[in-house]
This record gives structure tokens, C-alpha cells and sequence, in this order.
């Protein structure tokens, strides 16, 4: 009964113990328990007393029967770290120590079964060495050493990789002296040093790119950086990292070199030279397409499209012309056009636009190369201006020679018959009559040599000067001059002519002109009407145009067209035709730089239309 | 001497007629001889003479200068009738512009007549040649 409560006051002490114990008896069934013991394990029955560990523990506490027996023989196994999964599947780390239960004889009757939870504390280690397997990693990896300066000691120390940045041995033991005179003389090395020195001064941390020279003498480029420590506001040291970047430095400076060189060439390019994204933006462009577009500064134009430099439809025609290289990744070469920019300035450019092509095959934009050609199409224009003068000029000697010869051909082929009949003649009333013949013929030669005589002097007196005069004023004196041809001819002249208009011409040359023409509409008159010829004149690109419009019998040009200008050409059965007036006129007026035109209606009447050049 | 139904002169320069014309009367024995001013005078009387079944003539002497129509715009006009016998059309120029020669054989190649090429002057001989019927 004394013992029986004996046991139940042992027990209700233990039940309170702040740890987790137990004790079991040599049948390794439990005694007694803490309540902490209990609420540990989680049991599902808490009634937990007499029953053998190996039914509460299940493979667990098979293994550790073995421990308990051994106890129970009076061998500890002292304090042991122990996993165990309780019901919920939640996992523990504790610490466990099995000691043997002595009675008051010393005797063994059972174990004290004793535990600690350090589930938090094994965590930790496993995430320390974790992070330690991952710095170690990260060290290989990015090059990154670590060094550490004891104040107190002045002692330094290296990591592995630090050392092998400075490819030293792993031996190697550096001082703060040898460590600084790694660094390259001169930037790095003073830079180092003072930032060392503002470091244990003022405890300023320091973050630098330097170079360094490692034992091997190769130079390298290496991120320093060093913070200090403090112990109680006393600087004790300085930990710091130290990595090797020169990889990416070495890079770095070839891509900036390269780009350094691109930008040069693009810039010398006597070429523009743009690069536009898939939205047609222009998103680099060279000095000479900066100033093509106006511009000094290539940021003025970066991220602008061609709406914003031309008109929106030569712009959209742009855009088009875009996508289509974009989208069928064809190139565009040698496009020659005409463009107009904002303030209408025209130029010629010879494009080409090339698809810049990605990774996955698409384009992600273009390159663009212009060549501004228009220096070289104006003189392409010019040129071709200057061979069709000179074909024209051709021509016209040509024709001029096939008139030269045709018509002496024919007057000394005359001649030659005539005095072939004359010799072998012996009729004289025909001898007379052959002899009138010669004379004629004589006259008609003296005729045409004058008429050619006139010709050669209109196109080779090219430095006859010319003289403004006023167009009305000339038109007034050549109907004056004609007023009684005019009068018995019942014609009249219409003087539409702005009075004010002068025009630089060769005065005796127009007036020879104005005298053709208004004689030739009176001896073309149709039979029926009275002749009226009405002149008048207008503006037509860079010309002054005469027009002279009658309503005379009018001429079929699909017939005479290409004869009407031409010399000994008539085309009415008009004994005053010489066939030589309108030639005459013709090269009068090429003579001053301007052309003749003319249009007709057969029985309504003809108008020329004279142009001359203002400007020359 | 040869006897030659019709020949027809075209040309405008009365010396050049004159002389054809002289010639002619040494060589041939001709019933009708006329002449033309220039192309379309010619062309119309042709064009009558086929209305009314008349003569068509043998020969034709044809300048190629001269106004209203010229050598080459009657030649275009005269190939195009419906003459199926064989005028021979001898050109008598003093052109020697290589344009006319090319025109000439531009015709002679589109027409079953005979036409030659001749350049002034033409003395008797070359004359007699050339007034044939073709």
C-alpha cells in the first residue's frame, strides 16, 4: 500500500518532468512517462503505460530494442541524433540518451529514455550546407574569391579562387603589401591603395573595376570590392570578394571596338545608311543620312518613319515597300527613284533595302543603303540634252547638204542638157529658145544660192545679239509695214498681245518672222472669208508663246506634216510658193532658242504657236 | 522607130520637161505625150482614164520634189490601182540622198511595175534605154 503510493507519487513527478523521458522497465515497457514524452511522439492512445516499445514504434523501435538491451547490460550508448516520422507523416530530429535505471542497490531494471528536439536545429545545418554547396558553386562559376584582413592580426587570408584569380599556388600566403602590388601599376594600383586607405580611415566600402597583373604576368580585369568590419564601433577588419571579369571586359571592349569601327565606316560612307524595325522606325542611321534628312543629330531622326520626313503617299509607297522586303525576306536592290521631300526638294536615290533576318527565321527588321544619284542623273540629263542638240544639229546639216546638193545637182543638170541640145542645135528660132532656157536656169541657181546663202548666215551669225523688246510694238510695225498687202487682200490683223510683254529676241529676225507668217495666212486665205489673223500669247513652262491663229484653207498635216518646215517644200498650187519662207522662219527661230509649232483644220484655218525662250 | 502608146512626164520644173521631152522626140515615135505638174494632177488623170477605160500609159517619167504631191506619195497612190498591165515608171532626180534610193527599193519590191532609178541629167542614150514598153 506505502509502496504502491510510493510509486504512483514517483510517477505523478515524472509525469511534470520539463523534458521528454521516459522510463522502461527490462521488459522495455513503459513506467513511466512525461507528459512532454507523450505529447512528442503523438501517440493516438495517450494511455501509453505498459505497453512494450516495439508496439509503440513499430520498425522504429525494433531498432532501438537493440540500443535499450544494451543499456539494460550496463552499456550506454550515450547521445544519439534519431529521425522518427510520427503518425501524421510530420518528420523529427531529435536527440536521444539512453541511460540505464538503477533501484536503490544499484541494480539495473531498466533505461531512461530521454529526448530533445532538434528538428529546427538540423534543419538549419541542412540549408547552411546547402547554401555552402551552392556559394561554392557560385564561386566556380562567376570567379568570385573572398579574402579577409584580420586588423588584429594583420593577418590576410585568400580564398581558394581568389588564389587562383592571382594564379598562385594554393601554398601562397599573401600580406596586405604583396596583395596591393598585384594591381597594374599606376590606375589600379593607386586606385586600390586609396581606397584601401579611406576604408580603415573613414570605413568606407569600395567597389572597383582594376586590373591586375597575376604571378603568371598575365594582365587581367578584376571587380574589388572590400567593406569593413566593425566590433563594438572599433574597425577590426575588412572581408571582401574579389572577381576575375575578364572574360566579359575583353568582350566588352572587342564589341565596343567593333562598334566603335562600324560607326566609323557607316559614318565615311559616302552612302545612307539606315536601319529601320518592323514597324518601319528608323532605329540607326549614319551622319550622311542624318543630314540628308536634315538633321545634325542622329537622335532627331532615331524612332521617326518615313511619314514623318515625306509626303504620306510617298511615305505609305515606302512603308509597302518595307513590308514586302520584310515579309517575302527578299532583298530590294538598286531601286532608283524620285524623291520629294517635305520642303519639295527632289532628289534621286538609288535604294536597296535587305531583310535583317532573327534566331527563329523572321525579319525583325531592315537595312537600308541609298546612294543619292542626282548629281549624276542631272548630268545624265544634261548629256542627253547634249546629244539630242547635237543629233538635231546633225540632222539639220545633213538635210541642209541633201538640199545643197540636190538643188545644185539639179540646176547644173539642167545646164549640162541645155547646152548639150545648144551644141547639136542647128534650128535657129529653137537655139533662141534653148538660150532663154539658160537663162532662166542661170537665174534660178543665183535664186537658190542666195536662199541657201540666207540659211548657212541665220545658223552660223549665232552671236547676232539679242534685245528685249516689246512683242506688242513689233506685231504694231509689221502691220503697218503690210498695211496695203493687208488692205487689198480685205484682211485684217487682231494685235491680242499684252502690251507689256518683252521678250529678248533678234529684232530683225522676228520681224522677218511676224512678215512670213502674216503673209503666208493672207496668200492661204480661204477663198470665201475675208482673211483675219489674230495674235496673241501666252506662258507655257519656261517659254513665251506667240500665237498666230487665222482662218485661212488650213493644211492636212497627216499629209504635209513632216514636210511643212522643210525647204523647196510647197504645198498649194501657188505661183508665189517658193518653199523656202517657213524654212527660213524655222531656223530663224531655233537660232534664237526657241521652236515652232502648229496645228490645222483643213478649211477652218491654222495656228502656229512660237515659243521663245525666256530665259536664254 | 520604136512606137509607144502613151507617156506620161511628171515634174514641175519646166527646163527638165523641156528636155525629156526633146529627147523623147529623137528616139521614140509617141501617139500621146502629157505632162504633169506634180503627182496628184497625174494621179487624177489615170484615175480617169481607168473610170473610162481609156489607156493606161506605157511609160512614166516621175520626179520625186514637188509640191502639192511628190514622187514618192503618187507611187504609194498609183501601185494601189487596179492596173494589171506592166507601167514601167522610170524616176528621173538629181537627188542622191541615199533615203530615196532606199524608198525606191521599197516600192520596186511592193509592185508588179517596172520602176528604175535614174539621175539627172539624162543624156539620149540612157534615155533610149529606158523608154520601153516593160
Amino acid at each position: 500500500m506505502l509502496k504502491d503510493r510510493h510509486i504512483r507519487t514517483t510517477s505523478y513527478l515524472i509525469k511534470q518532468l520539463p523534458k521528454a523521458t521516459a522510463f522502461l522497465n527490462s521488459e522495455l515497457e513503459v513506467t513511466h512517462a512525461s507528459d512532454k514524452w507523450i505529447d512528442y511522439f503523438n501517440f493516438e492512445d495517450r494511455n501509453v503505460f505498459g505497453r512494450k516499445v516495439i508496439d509503440l514504434f513499430g520498425a522504429t523501435g525494433k531498432a532501438w530494442q537493440k540500443t535499450f538491451k544494451e543499456c539494460i547490460k550496463g552499456v550506454s550508448s550515450g547521445t544519439t541524433v534519431e529521425h522518427y516520422t510520427d503518425k501524421n507523416q510530420k518528420e523529427c530530429w531529435f536527440e536521444q540518451t539512453v541511460l540505464p535505471w538503477y533501484d536503490e542497490q544499484e541494480n539495473v531494471i531498466g533505461v531512461i529514455f530521454q529526448i530533445e528536439d532538434v528538428t529546427d536545429s538540423v534543419v538549419h545545418q541542412l540549408e547552411l550546407d546547402k547554401l555552402h554547396l551552392l556559394y561554392n558553386e557560385k564561386t566556380e562559376i562567376a570567379k568570385i574569391g573572398s579574402w579577409n584582413y584580420d586588423l588584429t592580426t594583420h593577418k590576410l587570408t585568400w580564398s581558394k579562387m581568389t588564389k587562383r584569380i592571382h594564379e598562385v599556388d594554393d601554398d601562397y600566403v599573401p600580406d596586405i603589401n604583396t596583395s596591393i602590388n598585384f594591381y597594374k601599376q599606376g590606375y589600379s594600383r593607386n586606385t586600390i591603395s586609396m581606397m584601401l586607405e579611406k576604408a580603415m580611415r573613414e570605413g568606407v566600402p569600395w567597389n572597383v573595376k582594376l586590373q591586375i597583373v597575376t604571378a603568371k604576368g598575365n594582365e587581367k580585369w578584376v571587380i574589388a570590392a572590400g567593406k569593413p568590419l566593425f566590433k563594438n564601433n572599433i574597425l577590426v577588419g575588412i572581408l571582401g570578394t574579389f572577381q576575375d571579369i575578364n572574360d566579359q571586359v575583353v568582350a566588352d571592349i572587342k564589341t565596343k571596338e567593333s562598334e566603335r569601327l562600324l560607326k566609323t565606316l557607316i559614318d565615311a560612307l559616302p552612302l545612307n545608311v539606315f536601319v529601320k524595325d518592323l514597324n518601319s522606325k528608323k532605329i540607326l542611321v549614319n551622319k550622311a543620312e542624318c543630314e540628308y534628312l536634315g538633321f545634325k543629330n542622329p537622335n532627331s531622326v532615331i524612332g521617326k518613319d518615313d511619314f514623318d520626313f515625306y509626303s504620306a503617299e510617298m511615305a505609305q509607297g515606302f512603308r509597302e515597300e518595307d513590308l514586302q522586303v520584310m515579309n517575302s525576306l527578299e532583298p530590294l536592290l538598286g531601286k532608283e527613284c524620285i524623291i520629294i521631300k517635305k520642303d519639295g526638294s527632289a532628289t534621286t536615290l538609288l535604294t536597296s533595302k535587305i531583310p535583317l533576318v532573327g534566331n527563329d527565321g523572321k525579319a525583325n527588321g531592315l537595312v537600308g543603303i541609298s546612294l543619292d544619284i542626282s548629281e549624276l542623273k542631272q548630268k545624265e540629263e544634261e548629256l542627253r540634252d547634249l546629244i539630242n542638240v547635237t543629233s538635231l544639229q546633225n540632222k539639220k546639216l545633213v538635210n541642209f547638204a541633201h538640199i545643197v546638193s540636190h538643188n545644185l545637182r539639179s540646176h547644173s543638170a539642167n545646164f549640162s542638157m541645155l547646152l548639150d541640145f545648144l551644141v547639136n542645135e542647128e534650128n535657129g528660132e529653137e537655139k533662141e529658145n534653148i538660150t532663154r532656157m539658160l537663162v532662166d536656169a542661170s537665174d534660178n541657181l543665183l535664186e537658190t544660192l542666195e536662199n541657201l546663202n540666207e540659211v548657212v548666215a541665220i545658223n552660223t551669225n549665232t552671236n547676232l545679239v539679242k534685245k528685249p523688246i516689246l512683242l506688242n510694238d513689233m506685231v504694231k510695225k509689221v502691220a503697218q509695214n503690210l498695211s496695203a498687202f493687208l488692205r487689198n487682200n480685205n484682211a485684217k490683223i487682231v494685235n491680242d498681245v499684252c502690251e507689256k510683254v518683252i521678250i529678248p529676241v533678234i529684232p530683225a529676225y522676228l520681224e522677218s518672222i511676224l512678215l512670213n507668217f502674216v503673209t503666208n495666212a493672207v496668200k492661204y486665205k480661204e477663198p470665201t472669208r475675208d482673211p483675219v489673223i489674230r495674235l496673241s500669247c501666252s506662258f507655257q513652262e519656261n517659254y513665251m508663246v506667240l500665237v498666230i491663229k487665222d482662218n485661212g484653207m488650213g493644211i492636212d498635216l497627216k499629209k504635209y506634216g513632216d514636210k511643212l518646215f522643210g525647204m523647196y517644200k510647197t504645198f498649194h498650187n501657188n505661183k508665189d510658193a517658193r518653199g523656202i519662207g517657213l524654212y527660213i522662219s524655222k531656223n530663224q527661230i531655233e537660232a534664237m532658242g526657241g521652236k515652232v509649232t502648229v496645228s490645222s483644220t483643213v478649211g477652218k484655218g491654222s495656228t502656229f504657236k512660237l515659243f521663245f525662250n525666256e530665259k536664254n | 522607130m520604136r512606137k509607144i502608146n502613151s507617156i506620161y512626164i511628171i515634174d514641175d520644173d519646166p527646163i527638165t520637161v523641156f528636155g525629156i521631152k526633146k529627147i523623147l522626140g529623137t528616139v521614140v515615135q509617141c501617139e500621146t505625150l502629157a505632162t504633169y505638174g506634180n503627182g496628184k494632177l497625174a494621179l487624177e488623170a489615170i484615175r480617169e482614164h481607168l473610170t473610162n477605160q481609156l489607156a493606161i500609159p506605157d511609160v512614166i517619167f516621175l520626179d520625186i520634189n514637188m509640191p502639192i504631191m511628190d514622187g514618192w506619195q503618187f507611187l504609194e497612190e498609183f501601185i494601189g490601182l487596179p492596173i494589171n498591165q506592166k507601167v514601167r515608171v522610170n524616176i528621173i532626180t538629181s537627188s542622191i540622198d541615199t533615203a530615196d534610193v532606199e524608198n525606191w527599193e521599197h516600192y520596186r519590191t511592193r509592185s508588179h511595175h517596172l520602176i528604175t532609178f535614174n539621175n539627172k541629167p539624162v543624156k539620149k542614150d540612157k534615155l533610149d534605154l529606158i523608154t520601153k514598153v516593160a
